[in-house]
């Protein structure tokens, strides 16, 4: 490691690799459960499909194809952006790291905000079968409530994760502000990066399993 | 040390002091609110756990008690169903998944691989406040009036007709949830990584082993049972039926997604007590394990296994013939490794020099008890028995033989052998002996007649009942006192030794382990350096006994 790049020990460890080697792991364990809570939806929605597939087909239709695509793109070049800013923090230089770190973050917002827009094109066309006062646009098979209101689940459920990783990668760059930061907590930046990739990973399975695979 | 004290002439009162312990080191209550020394952890969940036993175990005892009478005069069905529920619900959240893990396991874990703490201490607190943040939904509910749906808040009972408070109860058990995962998460990472240097794989302890693999388990299949209770909670709360045939969803779904944690929840609940077991018997036997990479293998069998056996909860609700069929043969399966266990501890015991002290005394009950819950688990899984005995109260009998029979023994059994490393004090033995004995005629005066009113035909979950099975059920009853007092003996002998007890020694058993070679109770940091571990696990003599 090049010099400025360090752990600072905590109290349970005996060296700085098993604390480096403690941290990702503990971060890839946690992230094998997320992949479970969200397996369910998935798994969840492929039946839905596989039980009413002209329900699920009708309501897909529906879906904004282009705004979902453009987003994976946006989640997919912040994951680059991401991953520079780990290699950056490897070689101890701290302010290009901050800066492709405000990309990432940046990127999850503008991501937030398509989705916003997109729930908002959403509401528009009476896709909201949640809201009881609002009527369905799309009248006939009850199943296809069932898909869009799966659709919200899914999707709100990202946000709320990608929400988290662009708090958790801001306040890692604030805290990086420090001087010495890398040289305390390097491990950290990497650690933070292994979940804002998996929020990427979550997208690129929710896009093809709502989007694309029912049309 | 004594070097050190002979050249500073420290005041004499210092040096003949007490030891420092992790129980001394600040006693003030802030200091184990916000401790994070995994073993104070693991006494705070023991504290709380035990509270949600007295709850569970009350609940437990009134239902016996209604069910004195066939007519149901006793208590109103509302509330009968509101006991039951509350009774699972509690027994199995709050009491029976975070047992051994969160009380033995926090504090054994770290120390028994030679570790100073868990790879996370303070996510490790934060698991213990997320436990007692859901206990206050459960709580909530016990107070605002109950839920009647049953430990398993199958839809469309839970999500359309049920008047009671399906909601916060759900909201609690998906906080609990968390809990577990935060655990898991801390558990796998530190097997992973702290080991002491020399503390190979195969020389960890098997209760180490057991503890991995339910970690496994936790981590795997609680975020499903989070998922499904969310979804179960827009359905409720929002309408979104998922669950609901008139929207287009699918009600077996839900019993799908809620067996798929709650049949691998079984083995958190279950494999933990292996691992105590192990431990028991090869000191007690006092001679080395019988086939250590077995039971260490079938642990991890158990838990790949457990992930594929949860039809056999469904086998008459809607799954197909051929999956029926799948299930069972898994199921059957599954029973394999558990056996292997079983035959390794007799063949461990087989020879040994026996000594049968309140421990041991437990962990022979388990053996018998596990024995026939395993068998009987056995039946339900062949499809034609289940046809009869399905939703009756012999399918009841077998998961208490399961569950109390091999979890609570085992949690007791390992709370007397490690007694002593937790509060430094010996429990009076002849009640230890005495209250093993009470649990052991007990729990089977409690549960064995509901074999037979099970395979008689008395359905569970019901208030009333024929008037023949009156006598069975008076048994049942009449056990359940017993059972009772086997749990009342040691709640007041052991808080009794915490004041009264005599000290104990580092290693009052002449037992093997990292955690016997440090003093009782242990330091705050576990050990004075980091133990190079050159021996081999349970490093027993094995001598051949004098015939
Ligand atoms: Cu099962």
């Amino acid at each position: 490691m090049p010099d400025g790049v360090g752990i600072e020990l905590a109290e349970q460890f005996s060296s700085a690799r098993q604390q480096k080697e403690t941290g990702e792991l503990g971060m890839w364990v946690f992230l094998l459960t997320e992949l479970m809570l969200f397996s369910t939806l998935f798994v969840s929605a492929l039946i839905l499909r596989m039980l009413h597939p002209g329900a699920v087909t009708a309501a897909a239709l529906h879906l904004k194809m282009w705004i979902g695509g453009l987003n994976t793109a946006v989640l997919i070049t912040s994951s680059f952006f991401m991953s520079l800013a780990i290699e950056l923090s490897r070689a101890g230089r701290t302010s290009p790291m901050r800066l492709c770190m405000v990309v990432t973050a940046g990127l999850g917002v503008l991501f937030l905000c398509l989705k916003g827009y997109e729930y908002y094109r959403d509401y528009a066309e009476h896709m909201t079968p949640f809201f009881a006062w609002r009527p369905y646009g799309l009248l006939g098979d009850p199943a296809s409530r069932l898909f869009v209101d799966l659709y919200y689940v899914i999707t709100s459920l990202h946000a709320v994760h990608l929400t988290i990783g662009i708090g958790l990668v801001m306040t890692m760059q604030h805290l990086a502000r420090a001087p010495g930061f890398l040289s305390r907590h390097a491990n950290r930046i990497a650690i933070t990066g292994l979940y804002w990739h998996f929020i990427d990973l979550i997208w690129i399975i929710v896009y093809p399993t709502l989007y694309v695979l029912n049309r | 040390m004594s070097e050190l004290v002979l050249r500073d002439a420290p005041p004499p009162v210092a040096t003949i002091g007490r030891p420092e312990t992790y129980l001394n080191d600040g006693q003030t209550i802030r200091s184990w609110l916000f401790t994070t020394d995994h073993k104070r952890i693991g006494v705070l969940y023991l504290i709380s756990i035990t509270f949600f036993f007295i709850i569970g175990a009350i609940a437990a005892g009134l239902i016996r008690l209604a069910l004195v009478v066939p007519d149901g005069s006793i208590l109103t069905n509302d509330i009968y169903n509101k006991l039951f529920t509350l009774h699972g619900v509690i027994m199995v959240w709050f009491f029976l998944v975070p047992s051994i893990p969160n009380v033995l396991g926090n504090f054994l874990l770290p120390i028994m691989i030679g570790a100073k703490d868990v790879a996370f201490p303070r996510l490790n607190l934060l698991s213990w406040y997320i436990f007692m943040g859901a206990a206050v939904f459960e709580l909530f509910v016990l107070i605002a009036g109950g839920v009647d749906t049953g430990w398993t808040f199958y839809t469309p009972l839970s999500t359309i007709y049920s008047n009671s408070w399906v909601i916060p109860a759900v909201l609690g058990v998906i906080v609990v949830g968390f809990s577990s995962i935060l655990t898991g998460v801390n558990f796998i990472t530190t097997v992973h990584t702290m080991r002491a240097p020399g503390m190979t794989w195969f020389r960890m302890p098997l209760f180490v082993w057991s503890m991995y693999a339910t970690s496994l388990i936790l981590v795997l299949a609680t975020p499903v049972l989070t998922m499904a209770m969310v979804l179960l909670f827009y359905e409720r709360a929002f309408g979104i039926g998922v669950f609901d045939p008139g929207a287009g969803g699918d009600p077996v779904m839900f019993q799908h997604l809620f067996w798929f944690y709650s049949h691998p929840v079984v083995y958190v609940m279950v494999l933990p007590g292996m691992g105590v077991m192990s431990e028991l018997v090869t000191a007690f036997a006092y001679k080395r394990v019988f086939g250590y990479t077995f039971i260490a293998y079938s642990s991890m069998a158990i838990a790949a296994i457990g992930f594929f056996v949860w039809g056999h909860h469904m086998f008459f609700n809607g799954i197909s013939e051929y999956s029926g069929m799948s299930f069972s043969l898994l199921s059957f399966a599954v029973a394999v490794p558990s056996a292997i266990k079983v035959y390794n501890w007799a063949a461990t015991i087989h020879k040994g020099e026996i000594r049968l002290a309140t421990p041991m005394l437990y962990a022979m009950g388990w053996i018998a008890l596990f024995v026939v819950g395993g068998i009987t688990g056995l039946f339900l899984a062949s499809l034609g028995i289940d046809a009869h005995v399905h939703d009756t109260y012999f399918v009841v009998a077998h998961f208490h033989y399961i569950m109390v029979g091999a979890t609570v023994l085992a949690f007791l059994g390992g709370i007397h052998y490690w007694w002593p490393k937790i509060t430094g004090k010996m429990y009076p033995e002849f009640w230890g002996r005495v209250s093993a004995l009470f649990m052991f005629v007990g729990f089977n005066m409690t549960f064995a007649p509901q074999f037979v009113l099970g395979y008689l035909g008395m359905p569970r979950r019901y208030h009333t009942y024929p008037p023949q099975f009156q006598f069975l059920n008076i048994l049942s009853s009449a056990g359940a006192t017993v059972l009772a007092a086997a749990y009342l003996f040691p709640l007041a002998y052991l808080l009794w030794s915490i004041r009264y007890g005599r000290d104990a020694p580092p290693n009052p058993w002449d037992a093997r382990g990292l955690e016997w070679t440090i003093p009782s109770p242990p330091p705050p940091h576990n050990f004075e350096e980091v133990p190079v571990v050159d021996f081999e696990p349970y490093d027993y003599p094995n001598r051949i006994p004098e015939a």
